[in-house]
């Protein structure tokens, strides 16, 4: 290859290494912010590719593998790597490979290591955590181990960034090179050898140890064809091939070979003394302090997040009001009232639907970062692994539920720490039940409504009831779906817990850099899709419905029941009611009126589609209450939540359905619409993030249909159970 | 007759002893590949707060285990 081909061809490096050996580490010193998030084609496994520059100028696009203990995957993160590496072929097939390793464990972390040595690729080992090693007065020949093991080997500190540089000269170096045929590093048996060769024949396959690695996964290589398959079965019952045993064998094998020559190398204080990761685990693992203290630093994650809400939900508030007045003055002089209209009403409204859940976003990815970069999760997941089964979910699905309380857009990507595929959508399918920090001013509109009698003592126990609700329902809806998803991946406990460690900042501040800007880049253009095409519904309708609205409601001031200041109200109501949104929701009226509802709610609950506290503002237009609501919503930290909205509820109170004349507002309406706004999916947001976290708009779909499903059935019955009581 | 081996679920807390196998391949499989070979010494620590996992040692690296698995898991008397 020319000079020249080899700089516009970034050289492709894989970088790989067990779980916790510090390669999202190594990754970020690497690449800094240069990275980006993506999914591996086919699977929902996250791979992050960076990219820098090496001395001499070569671009490097550095891809980001899965943390994985064995070319012999047991779960569907590792099944990435034997994947790619047993196929050539492969779009992200590496030149070359930088193998993490952690010195201060080496003995456990070389096993993955001779298996690529045997895939004969270019590979560099890489011995970190240095700085740990120092401490604990472990002394490594790095020169033995390379002469040994016949590669080259960089001793680092991901965490102070030392010999970063001397690893980059050293890509550098065996990039221009063509790698020497070396002698295996385990040997094939007589039966594996056999079984390699066969497959070597039908496939061309060149290296002996890939051949036998497609032989092993035969059942799940997804390149491989249906004939493909068959014969590759063929191959093994013929020749007798016994793979898990094999499996075993080889492993065994490979540690008896490398166990020497670590020991020869590195030479380790004797004993493993009780450490303070012992000591602390000895509290947060304790059988009552263990559940306790979580449950206390649940509470802590939850109130940042609930604070932070109202706080930044405040300035997002406040940025938001200068942007609609900027855009009002800028496009009233082109007298185009629509398009004022779109852009402050329909753009601008769905762009606010989007900064909102950013710092709820940032935040909570921090504080979930500082828990994973310790090492604590692990310990939640050893704790809780038991009683989350039961509910098809594993013990990091609590993260999930806990933050949905929060919002369940960040706790749905913060699913991705479970690497059971079932797991994982189960959690995700649920985590909207947890009543979420947007139903909270619905709540606090409708539970007075609801039991309008009742003090507010009362009220604070059917809110918190609402609470309690969303997590029997999550909880249930979780045992139903593991009876109904089938998954042939075996689920494994089997976890290995770290040393507890300070968290490093630059991890922590990157995990947070990136979740944001994966969450922005794919939400935004569905978001703005659907923002427009609500607003098209709520401000078109059959005919000219502004000045039919405006002709109703001068007809209505020409009896004298309303006074002539609240024209403006009244004409935004009648727009609404004759618009394409209010002939939906009279449209669904037969549907929902079994619940209690009418067509009004009809339209609130089509709008809340939008985020669910838009349910507050669309009523108050309905009820042609416009102005009073930009006072009374606006009235945050009142110190009586539950009469913020008082107007409203008088209004609401009065309203009677149109034929019969009942009043519409009964407890059992009331407490029907809460229970129908605690479990159903009316949140876009949640919708896009399912699809891109699922990878499949049909999870989303699911779950829409699922949830709202369950709450039309819960909302019925409690109309029932109300009305027979 | 004298037993020959014993099930990681057995042990006490802080007590210790050599594997000798595993009766399940697939676990095998997934242990091996972490570092715990056949020989190893392991070392119960505790059990879960809420039963059916267990918090072990082995040559000073720290797991979790379920009971399903731990029990698939042979250990010298
Ligand atoms: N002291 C020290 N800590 C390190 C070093 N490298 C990584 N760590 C810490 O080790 C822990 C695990 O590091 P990660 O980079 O997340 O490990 P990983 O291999 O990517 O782990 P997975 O994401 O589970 O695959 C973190 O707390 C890091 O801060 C190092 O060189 N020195």
């Amino acid at each position: 290859m020319s000079n020249d081909a080899q700089q516009l061809r970034p050289l492709k490096v894989g970088l790989i290494g067990n779980p916790n050996s510090g390669k999202s580490t190594v990754f970020n010193q690497l690449t800094g912010l240069r990275q980006k998030t993506g999914n591996f084609p086919g699977v929902t496994v996250e791979i992050k590719v960076g990219s820098f520059t090496l001395p001499k100028g070569q671009k490097v696009s550095l891809i980001d593998f899965p943390g994985a203990y064995s070319l012999y995957p047991t779960s569907s993160d590792e099944k990435v790597l034997a994947e790619v590496l047993s196929n050539p072929g492969d779009a992200n097939f590496p030149d070359m490979l930088v193998y993490i390793a952690d010195v201060t464990n080496l003995e456990k972390h070389l096993l993955l290591f001779s298996q690529i040595l045997d895939l004969q690729i270019p590979a560099i080992l890489v011995l970190n955590m240095m700085d740990v090693a120092a401490e604990e007065g472990i002394r490594v020949q790095t020169q033995t181990l390379a002469a040994k093991l016949g590669v080259a080997v960089v001793a680092v500190s991901g965490r102070t960034g030392e010999n970063i540089a001397q690893l980059k000269a050293q890509m550098e170096q065996l990039a221009g090179t063509t790698p020497l045929a070396t002698k295996p590093f385990y040997t094939l048996t007589e039966n594996e050898c056999s079984v390699a060769e066969a497959v070597k024949m039908n496939f061309g396959t060149e290296n002996g140890y890939r051949a036998l690695l497609i032989a092993h996964h035969k059942d799940w290589l997804p390149f491989l064809s249906v004939p493909e398959r068959a014969m590759l079965t063929t191959i093994q019952d013929t020749k007798q091939f016994q793979s898990l045993r094999a499996q075993v064998e080889e492993t065994m094998t490979r540690f008896d070979r490398f166990v020497p020559i670590v020991k020869s190398a590195v030479q380790q204080p004797s004993a493993f003394p009780l450490t303070f990761t012992d000591r602390l685990d000895g509290v947060l693992t304790h059988r009552f302090f263990g559940p306790l203290i979580f449950f206390g630093i649940m509470a802590l994650v939850f109130m940042c997040i609930f604070y932070g809400y109202e706080i930044t939900g405040g300035w997002v508030e406040g940025a938001m009001g200068w942007l609609i007045e900027q855009a009002e003055a800028l496009t009233t002089p082109l007298n185009m009232a629509w398009l004022t209209d779109f852009i402050t009403k329909g753009i601008l409204e769905g762009l606010k639907g989007v900064l909102v859940f950013i710092p709820q976003i940032a935040l909570l990815s921090l504080l979930i970062a500082l828990l994973e970069e310790s090492g604590y999760l692990t310990r939640v997941v050893f704790m809780f692994d038991r009683m989350m089964q039961r509910f098809g979910m594993n013990g990091r699905s609590i993260v999930a539920l806990i933050g949905g309380g929060a919002c369940a857009v960040p706790a749905i990507k913060g699913t991705r720490t479970i690497t059971n595929w079932k797991e994982r959508i189960i959690t995700i399918m649920v985590t909207p039940f947890i009543s979420c920090s947007a139903r909270i001013p619905v709540y606090m509109v409708l539970i007075p409504i609801a039991l309008p009698n009742a003090g507010w003592w009362i009220w604070a126990q059917v809110f918190g009831g609402m609470y309690v609700l969303g997590v029997v329902v999550a909880l249930l809806s979780g045992w139903v779906l593991k009876k109904i998803l089938r998954s042939t991946e075996q689920s494994f406990l089997t976890l290995h817990m770290p040393v507890y460690r300070v968290p490093h900042w630059k991890n922590v501040w990157l995990t947070v850099v990136d979740k944001v800007k994966s969450f922005v880049s794919g939400v935004w253009k569905p978001i703005i899709i659907i923002t427009s095409v609500l607003w098209l519904l709520s401000s078109f309708g059959p005919g000219d419905i502004a000045s039919k609205a405006r002709a109703s409601a001068e007809e209505e001031i020409a009896l004298g029941h309303v006074p002539d200041s609240l024209r403006g109200d009244l004409e935004a109501s009648y727009k609404l009611e004759y618009s394409w949104a209010g002939k939906i929701g009279k449209f669904i009226e037969p549907a929902i009126r079994p619940l209690g509802y009418d067509w009004k709610i009809g339209i609130g609950i089509l709008s809340s589609f939008l985020a669910r506290e838009v349910f507050n503002s669309t009523m108050y237009i309905i009820y042609s209450l416009e102005s009073v609501g930009k006072i009374e919503e606006g009235a945050a930290g009142d110190q009586k939540p539950f009469e913020r909205y008082s107007s409203l509820k008088d209004r609401m109170l009065n309203d009677t359905f149109r034929d019969t004349h009942q009043k519409i507002y009964t407890p059992a309406t009331g407490l029907s619409l809460l229970v129908f706004y605690a479990l159903a999916m009316q949140c876009m947001s949640t919708l896009v993030v399912v699809k891109q976290e699922t990878g499949k708009w049909r999870w989303a779909i699911i779950q829409f249909v699922f949830m709202g499903a369950i709450a039309y059935l819960f909302a019925w019955l409690t109309f029932l159970a109300v009305n027979a009581f | 007759m004298q037993r020959r081996h014993r099930t990681l679920p057995e042990l006490k807390a802080h007590e210790s002893a050599q594997t000798i196998s595993f009766t399940d391949h697939a676990l095998a499989c997934k242990l091996t590949a972490m570092g715990v070979l056949p020989g190893a010494t392991i070392e119960m620590i505790r059990k879960a707060p809420f039963g059916d996992a267990f918090y072990v040692k082995v040559d000073g690296v720290r797991l979790a285990l379920r009971t399903d698995e731990a029990k698939q898991i042979l250990l010298t008397v």
